[in-house]
Parts: structure tokens; sequence; C-alpha cells
């Protein structure tokens, strides 16, 4: 049961650094945005070819240039697809797909570039170990022994929401991104430079799930290009459970989450018997309860009409 | 260079464009013609799919007095038993297909009914997202669920035309099957769009509370277009079975929606030509490269990568370039439209 | 997306053209290279003074997914059988050349079943893989009524040895290796041990014949299945944590491929009860480079982790392969090279032994060959089955040493009933 806690903590801390630059994202500029799968797996790969190619292993310089990969990436999305089809007022169905499009064709460029990585160096890409880092403390506190992955993610968790809370409260830009995020057009006459804004937010919420790839590369015990995948329903729920626009409730939503998939599934695996792999289930079943049991209103969410049985409200 | 089977690579091909054929159908008319952005299409496909395994290994075994609690169908010793008895007889085998046909039919529509609620609940944006849960939902049940062969899925399914000695004879017979359905479920749809219920489906699509406010019960029309849609995939669910001989709960991935996005974007949202065509110019290119990159010996990127790289930039590229993909939607072609055209063209009377 | 009016012209001609261009581009970029390499084909084999007939042979390799490292050392192997064996076919004073046609499979299911069918329809009769077991199975129908000849390097699982098919096993079944593991685990001292394994054909099938030989020895083995294909296995570790502690087992065995294997050695890490216990593990994971992380290998070397996988003891045309792999590709050949290397030399004889290129008349041809090879696997003869009949077994380890900073070492065999240390791994 230690174990799970344990697991529970260290989820709970990837589920908020992939989540909340979701929930950001969205909010600012109402994509959803299915190739927040790859800022994951392309952070987590900038480290592995930093590590298997240049034999650098200092998580301090992954982290910064995992940073700048994927915001670029993000930016790069923005720039030449989604910004373009909004201006075009395409549906947000429309963009929704062309987000999918661009997942799929970055997750198998990937694979393409670690094949021919592989060619180079006769090195495996595709499935790459844990890698171990020079700058990253062990502690054992207490009798009980913190990993790598922990405190790195300890830290970066911390380090990245206070920054993210200080931007958003105290500084101008920060509150230039609300108003982007609360009422576009008003920011925009208002003086707001709008596509500035929209960028510098696909920068700065690629990049932070591209740390927070890095780290999940000292946690994971084999890398692969589906790395990204794996996690990024569970992050949407995060952020469904937040309804997309609370950031607060997204927070709840990953340690809730973190929680029931580690020490839930344990507990029923303890006591019912029920295989651990059983887990996503379990996921999924939370975020279809959540999302029929409370409808998320204002992000394109509730019903002009509801079902007879109530009498109205919402 | 090996002799290239021209033949077999049109037959492989063009019964792999029948399947899809039925998927892209299905999903243009949700989702092009109601506007219902289905990510979970690959839920029903793989229903209908394991429906028709299940029954036809289960029903083989049990008829020739094979006890299944022993000898399961996902046991190698029930493989082998299938691959001995499967193809005994004829009549059986027809049988088991038509009964898998209805069974899959009824219970992929029925899924797709039950989940109208949940999507008219949650609103527009999380349509998409909901389905895409509910499919995973199933893929991690069946990887569970020990009777349909958990992970390791089923295998060895007998199929329909298997008693046809002569192989290529009995692929003809299967295309000439899946051809047969792709028909069917064109006409069906083409009617169902083009009708006054195809105008109520696009006025939901564009503007769901203008709809509202005109009368139209959107939760039933919404329902019963699911319903076919979803029906449709869970046929379509079957040919893949039957074709492949084999279901397991990893063919069943969201990826697999995503192709058949695709398909539909490609082709013209909407225009249901289109769906056809967008589904054979992706299914061949996928069929080309599998038979030609391996011949080039030792290759450096496996030819499965740049596939679906082009298949991704695909759906960007059209969207971005031209939404409406290579035909664009045409007008509904009802009696009334025709009497207008007719009277636009010869004046008033 | 608005409707056109009747009778109006398209005024989106030009976007549709570009639309239009693009896939016609991509479409005759994939035509014109198939047309190429068809007409590029055709002459070179007819410049070669007189018609210089090419066998084709199909591989269906584990380029990706949870086998892609040892797939991809294998890709080396093929590389190095091929170019020895037309070597040998020419030295013989035939005019024939074999090639080689590569499909990567995923290691899933499916994708083995698709190259097959994608084989069969480019006229290929005989196939080398796939290499897992569950894919074999998935294989087997396919093969069995399309007269395919399959010949698996590594498919160990026992319940596919099956007389009477198209499928040929280059390696002995698990029926062994399950006694050669027990006796391992018993004879270094464990007594109740948790046999985490697959949940797939090879996995199930290694843990029930495991449990059985270690209850006939007097242990007790309680079984923990994981699902497979998952990117992480964080919660089954931990699972498998509270399940040792809470049944007091001494040991784990292990029962995995590479990618999934080495994520759970590198989650028991980081468990205090798991780093307490003894590990013992299948020959799956062998020769991944995942498994060579430090991580890893501190793992190893803190519980004295073993291994057995399948080998022919005292070899000498090993060795020389070993050496030949290094010397070449700089890599060193992991679990079942041997076996693939030698797969490849029997089917390229067994379709010269058979005259046609037929699937029934290479099946025959294939026994008949080899009956009297020995190769770097040793000796090739099938039993009835269709499986290696005489297949040895050795330890391995994880020790510190080679360009990785950790490496896989041989230390020791199986010998007439009991496991003979050849050299001490771990201080």
């Amino acid at each position: 049961m230690q174990q799970a806690l344990m697991n529970t903590i260290q989820y709970a801390l990837f589920y908020l650094v992939f989540s909340i630059p979701l929930t950001l994202s969205y909010r600012t500029t109402k994509v959803i945005n299915f190739a927040h799968a790859n800022f994951i797996t392309y952070g987590a790969y900038v480290a592995i070819f930093l590590h298997g190619i240049a034999g650098l292993d200092l998580m301090l310089v992954a982290a910064v240039v995992a940073f700048m990969v994927t915001g670029s990436m993000a930016v790069l999305n923005n720039l030449l697809v989604f910004a373009p089809l909004q201006r075009r007022g395409s549906s947000q169905a429309i963009v929704m797909i062309s987000s999918m499009g661009l997942w799929i064709a970055y997750k198998y460029l990937l694979y393409m570039i670690t094949d021919m990585a592989h060619y180079c160096t006769s090195k495996n890409f595709v499935s790459y170990g844990r890698i171990t880092y020079s700058d990253v403390p062990r502690s054992v506190v207490g009798g009980v022994s913190f990993g790598q992955a922990l405190v790195a993610s300890l830290i970066a968790t911390t380090i990245i929401m206070a920054l993210l809370y200080l931007l958003l409260e105290k500084t101008k830009i920060g509150r230039a991104m609300r108003a982007v995020a609360d009422n576009p057009s008003l920011a925009e006459i208002s003086g707001v430079p709008r596509s500035l804004v929209v960028n510098l937010a696909w920068f700065i919420c690629g990049g932070i799930v591209g740390v927070g790839g890095v780290v999940w590369t000292s946690f994971s015990g084999a890398i692969t290009p589906e790395a990204g995948d794996s996690m990024i329903l569970q992050v949407f729920t995060v952020g469904f459970i937040g309804g997309l626009v609370s950031l607060l409730r997204t927070g709840i939503g990953a340690i809730l989450i973190a929680a029931i998939e580690n020490v839930g599934i344990a507990m029923l695996n303890a006591y019912f018997g029920v295989p651990v792999s059983f887990r996503p289930f379990l996921t999924f079943a939370t975020l279809i309860v959540t999302l029929i049991a409370f409808p998320p209103l204002g992000a394109g969410g509730g019903l002009p009409y509801r079902f007879l049985r109530r009498r109205g409200g919402k | 260079m090996i002799g290239f089977d021209v033949v077999g690579f049109m037959i492989s091909w063009l019964t792999l464009f029948g399947i899809y054929a039925i998927l892209s159908l299905t999903l243009n008319l949700e989702s092009g013609t109601a506007g219902i952005t289905n990510f979970g299409k690959v839920l029903f496909y793989g229903i209908g799919a394991y429906a028709s395994a299940t029954l036809t290994t289960y029903m083989v075994l049990m008829l020739n007095g094979v006890d299944v609690g022993e000898t399961p169908p996902y046991d190698i010793r029930g493989i082998i038993l299938l691959g001995e008895l499967g193809n005994r007889n004829p009549l059986l085998n027809i049988s088991l297909l038509t009964l898998s046909l209805i069974m899959a039919f009824a219970l992929a529509g029925l899924v797709g009914y039950l989940l109208t609620y949940p999507i008219l609940r949650v609103g527009p944006a999380f349509v998409g997202f909901t389905l895409l849960s509910a499919g995973e939902l199933l893929r991690i049940f069946l990887q569970h669920y020990e009777p349909v062969g958990a992970s390791k899925g089923l295998m060895a399914i007998p199929t329909p035309f298997g008693w046809i000695v002569e192989g290529r004879v009995r692929e003809l017979a299967y295309l000439g099957l899946v051809m047969g359905l792709v028909a069917l479920t064109y006409v069906v749809v083409h009617r169902l769009v083009n009708s006054p219920l195809g105008r109520t489906l696009r006025a939901i699509r564009d503007d769901e509370i203008a709809a509202l406010c005109l009368g139209k019960h959107v939760p039933r029309t919404k329902a019963t277009i699911l319903f076919i849609g979803s029906g449709f995939a869970g046929v379509a669910g079957v040919l893949l079975a039957y074709y492949l001989t084999s279901v397991n709960p990893n063919m069943f991935v969201p990826l697999v929606t995503f192709n058949v996005w695709a398909m539909i974007i490609l082709g013209g949202i909407g225009n249901l030509r289109g769906s056809l065509l967008g589904a054979a110019i992706i299914t061949f290119v996928d069929r080309a490269l599998t038979f030609v990159t391996p011949q080039l010996g030792v290759a450096v990127i496996s030819p499965d990568y740049l596939r679906w790289v082009v298949v991704g930039l695909l759906i960007v590229v059209v969207l971005l370039v031209n939404p409406k993909g290579l035909l664009p939607e045409r007008p509904i072609k009802t009696p009334a439209l025709d009497e207008i055209a007719k009277e636009l063209r010869d004046g008033p009377k | 997306m608005k409707e056109r009016a009747i009778g109006e012209p398209s005024m989106a001609l030009d976007k549709k053209a570009i639309a239009l261009a693009i896939v016609a581009l991509i479409i005759g970029l994939v035509a014109g290279y198939g047309v190429a390499v068809m007409m590029g084909g055709a002459p070179l084999a007819t410049t070669a003074a007189p018609e210089k007939k090419v066998y084709n042979i199909g591989f269906t390799l584990p380029l990706s997914g949870e086998l892609s490292s040892i797939g991809k050392i294998w890709e080396k192997v093929v590389q190095l059988a091929m170019e020895d064996l037309n070597r040998e076919v020419k030295a013989c004073g035939l005019n024939v050349e074999f090639r080689a046609v590569i499909l990567d499979d995923g290691t899933s299911e499916e994708k083995a079943l698709q190259n097959i069918q994608s084989f069969a329809q480019q006229g290929i009769k005989v196939v080398i893989g796939p290499a897992a077991s569950a894919q074999v199975k998935a294989v087997k129908a396919y093969a069995d009524s399309n007269k395919i000849v399959i010949i698996s390097p590594s498919s160990t699982a026992p319940t596919l040895a099956i007389p009477g098919d198209y499928i040929f096993r280059t390696v002995g079944s698990d029926a062994g290796q399950a006694k050669v593991l027990a006796t391992l685990a018993r004879q270094e001292g464990a007594k109740k041990v948790v046999v985490f394994h697959r949940n797939d054909e090879y996995g199930v099938a290694f843990a029930d014949f495991f449990e059985r030989y270690f209850k006939e020895m007097g242990g007790a083995a309680i079984k923990l299945p994981y699902q497979t294909g998952l990117s992480d296995y964080a919660s089954e570790v931990a699972a498998l944590a509270s399940r040792v502690q809470s049944e007091g087992a001494d040991a784990v065995v292990l029962i995995a491929f590479d990618t999934d294997g080495a994520n759970i050695l590198s989650h028991a890490a980081e468990s205090a009860v798991l780093s307490s216990v003894r590990w013992f593990v299948s020959e799956g994971p062998h020769g991944a480079e995942e498994l060579l992380s430090s991580t890893v290998g501190r793992f190893a070397s803190k519980v004295r982790l073993f291994g057995t996988r399948p080998l022919f003891i005292a070899n000498p045309l090993y060795e020389d392969f070993k050496k030949r792999m290094v010397q070449r590709f700089g890599i060193e050949p992991g679990v079942f090279s041997e076996n693939l290397y030698d797969s490849v030399k029997l089917a390229g004889w067994a379709i010269l032994r058979a005259g046609t290129y037929d699937g029934e008349a290479i099946r025959a041809a294939l026994i008949e060959v080899a009956k009297t090879y020995y190769g770097p696997s040793g000796w090739t003869i099938f039993d009835s089955a269709g499986d290696k009949a005489q297949q040895d077994y050795g330890v391995w380890a994880i020790v510190p040493g080679g360009p990785k900073g950790y490496q896989f070492k041989d230390v020791g065999l199986y010998e007439r009933g009991s496991i003979v240390f050849l050299e001490q791994a771990y201080p």
C-alpha cells in the first residue's frame, strides 16, 4: 500500500504538470488540442536524444531544451494550423480534428526520427530505458526513499505552479491572457495584442508539458513514442473534470484521478481481485460519470434543453 | 522482381475498401450530415466484430459437440478444432453469417441509441471525447473478459465461404459479399440524406438551437441516426472479423476512428460519394505502401510510419486548403428539389 | 459548410485543384516509386548472364513494440545471415540469389497476420518470424490453409507444439526452460515465489509449466499475470510488491519481453520490498538495451538477478557468430539471434532442396535439411511437432562492464538436472 501511495503522489504531480497547461491553453485559445500528447512525448525524447546521442544526463539542461522545443512546436501549430482555421471561422470540431491530424503526423514523424537515429547510432530509440540524471538527488526522508523522479517532479511542479500563479495573477501579461480567455473581442478592443498573447499562451503551455515529459524519463521504465498517448486520455479526463475552464478544479481532478488509479485500484485488487490493468477503465468511467452528472457549463457545454423530468434550472 | 500478383492486390484492396467504405458512409451520415462528432466509431466497429467472432466460434464448437467449458475457442486446442470443423458445413457457415450480421447490427445500433443520452447531456464540445472514452471502456473491458479471449482475442474464426476449396474463388465470393453490403449501406444512407429528414439533419448540424426552435425533435433524430449509423458500423465489424479471421482488443483503438475521419475529410464532408472516394484513396495508399516498400530490402524507415504521417498531414492540409474535401457537399435531392429546379429552368408555369 | 445554390458553378475550383494536386502527388510518388522498383528490378536480374534465379524470403520482425530492442538486433542478424547464405550458395556453383523482404509487425498479433497476408499476396511462400508466441498463434490458421511455411526463431510456448502443421520453430519449447528456471530458483534457495508473467500465450504457458515443476521440486508458486502493451507498469509493480509482502514470498519470477521487462525492473528498483527478494527472469528481456541502464544494473546486483535462456553449450560456431556480429555491427547478439541465423540458412537450403517454390515441397525439404544442419544454435533437427528437438539452456546475469556500463553475461548452464555456474556473477 505504501507503494501505491507513493505512486499516487507521483502521478498526481505528473497529471498536474500535464493537465493545467491543457486547461490553460483551452481557456485562452478555445482549441481542444489532441497534439498535447506529442508535447509530452517530444519533451521526453529531447531528454532521450540528449542522453543517448550526446551523453548528456543533466536534467536541467534537458528541461530547458525541451521547453524550447515543445513550446515552439505549440506556437508553430498555432501559426500554421489553428489560427488560420479559426480566422476562417471553422467550428471547434474542425479545429479539434485538425489537431488530431497533427497528433498522428507528429507521432509517426517521431517514429521515423527514432529509426533514423537508430540507423546512425545503432541504438534503439523506439524503446529507451529509464534515464538516471546526475544533477537530481535522491533522498531518504523519515525512512521513505524518494527516488529521482519524485524529487524532480516535486521541484519541477512546485516551481512551475508558482511561476504560473505569479504570471497569471501578478503580471500584466498574465492579466492580458486572462482577458483574452474571458472575452477575446473585448480584450482586443481594449488594446491587448490578441494573437501575441495567444501565441505566448501556446508557448508556455507547450513548454511546461515538455518539461513534464523530461521528468517522465526519470520515472518510466521504458519510454516509447507512444508514451504521450498512454497518458493523454487520463490528462483529458482531468481537464474535463475541471470543465476545461477552472484551474483549481483541474488540480483537484489531477489528485483525484491519481488516487483512483493507484490507491483505488490497489484496494480493488487486494479485496476484490480486480486485475490491476483494469485501471484505465476506472478513469474513463469517472470521466463519463463526471460529464453526465455535472455537464460542463460555459465552454461549449450545457444544454438549451433538459430532459423533461427536471423542472427548469441548469 | 517477384511475380506481382495484381489480381491478389486488387481483391485485397477492394475488400478492405469495402469495409472502410461502410464506416466512412456512416461516419459521414453522423458527423458530416447530422453534426454528431463521432470519435468513437471504433466502439461500434468492435462490437460488431466481437459479436460475430464470439457467435461463430462458440456455435461452431458447440454444434459439433465440443465442450466449450473445457476447450474454449481462444485456447490453442480450440483453435485447432475450429480449423478442422470450421469448413465442414456450408449451410452452418452461411447461416452463422446471416445471424451475425443481424445480431451485430442490432447490438451496435442499440449501444449507439443508448449513448445518445450522455451525448445530449454533455454538450457539443465534449461529444467526441465522450464517445472516444466509451470506445476505450469497451476495449479495456474486452481485454479482461475471459470468455472472449481477454487480451489474446479470438482466432481461427470460420469464414462464411471457407468451404470453397479454391482460394481465389473464396476471396472473390467474400468480395462480392462486402460489395453487396456496401451497396446496401449506400442506398440506405443516400435515401436518409436525400429526404426531408436529411434537411433536418443539416439544420441540426448547422444550428441546433435554431432547429429546436423550429420544432424539430433533436434528441429523437440524433438517436435514430446514431442507431442506424452504429448498426452499419457493426456490420462492417462483422466483415472485418471474417476477413482477418481473428479479433483482438488492440485492433479497436482510437487511431482506427481517426483513419476513417481522414477518409471523410479527404473525400468531402457531407458528400457520400466523397466518402467512398476518400476510403478508396487511403486504403489504396495503405496497401500500395505495404506492397512496394519491403521490396527495397532493409529499409531505413519503416513504410508504416510514412503512411501514418501522410494520413495525419492529409487531414491537416485538406482542412486548411479546402475543408470541403475533394467532392463538396451537394444539395439534397428530394422530389421537391427536382420540381423547383425544373421550374427555375423552364420558368414559372 | 454552406450549400451551393442550384446551378451555380463551382467557385472553389482552384482550391479543389490544389487539393487534388496534393493527393495526386502523393499517389504519383508512391506509384512512381513502385514502378521504378519494378522496372529497376527486372534489368538487374537479366544483365547477370545466364538467368539468375531470385528467391524471396519474407521476414516479419518486431521492429517496434515490446520486442523492438531485440528486433533491431535481429535486423542485423538477418543481414549477416542473408549475406552468408548467398555467399555459400554461390560457392556451391548455383546461380541463385536469395532476397529478404522485411516487414515490421510491431510485436502485435494483427499486424503479424496482416504481414503474412501481404506476403501471401506477393507470392512469398516462406516467412521467418513472427517473434512472439501470441503472434504465431494468430498466423497459424492462415499459414496452414494457404500452405505458407513459417519459421519462428523465438516462439517458445509449449501450447503451440502441434504436429503436422506449417509452423516450425528453431528453438525448444518452454516446457524445457520452465524446468530449468524452476531448478535455478530452487537451487538458489527460493521456497515461495510469485510468478509475475505476461498475460499472453507465452507468459501464461510458461507460468503454468513453471508452477508445475516448481511444485514437484517442493516449492510453492503464486501466479500474478499482468496485461501486456501498457506504456507504464508502475501500478502493476505496486500490486506485485503488496502481493510479495502479503504472501511472504522470497523470490519473484519475471516472465516478460523487452519494453515491459525493463519498465517493471526499473520500478521494482524503487520498491524496498521488491529490492529485498531474489529475482529470476525468463529469456524474453535478454539482449535488450533498456535493461542495461544504471537503475536496472544496480538493481540486478542488489537482488542477484539471474535469467535463463536457450543456448547450445560449448558451441564454437556460436562464439564465432558472436565475434562476427560485434566486429561487423558493433552489437552483441541478444537472445535468439543464433536461432534466427539458422532459420535463414535452413529456409534457403530448403528452398533449393525442394526444387520448386511451393509451400508443401519446401515444408518437406525443410524437415530433411534440418536433420543434417549444425549452426550457431547447434543441431537444428526438428521433433515431431516441428520444434527444435535438442535444446540446452544457459544462465545469464547483468554485470558491470562493456560500452554501456552494464552488459549481459552468460554465467552458467543447465546440465543433467542442475545448474552449474561457470563464474561468479555477483560478489
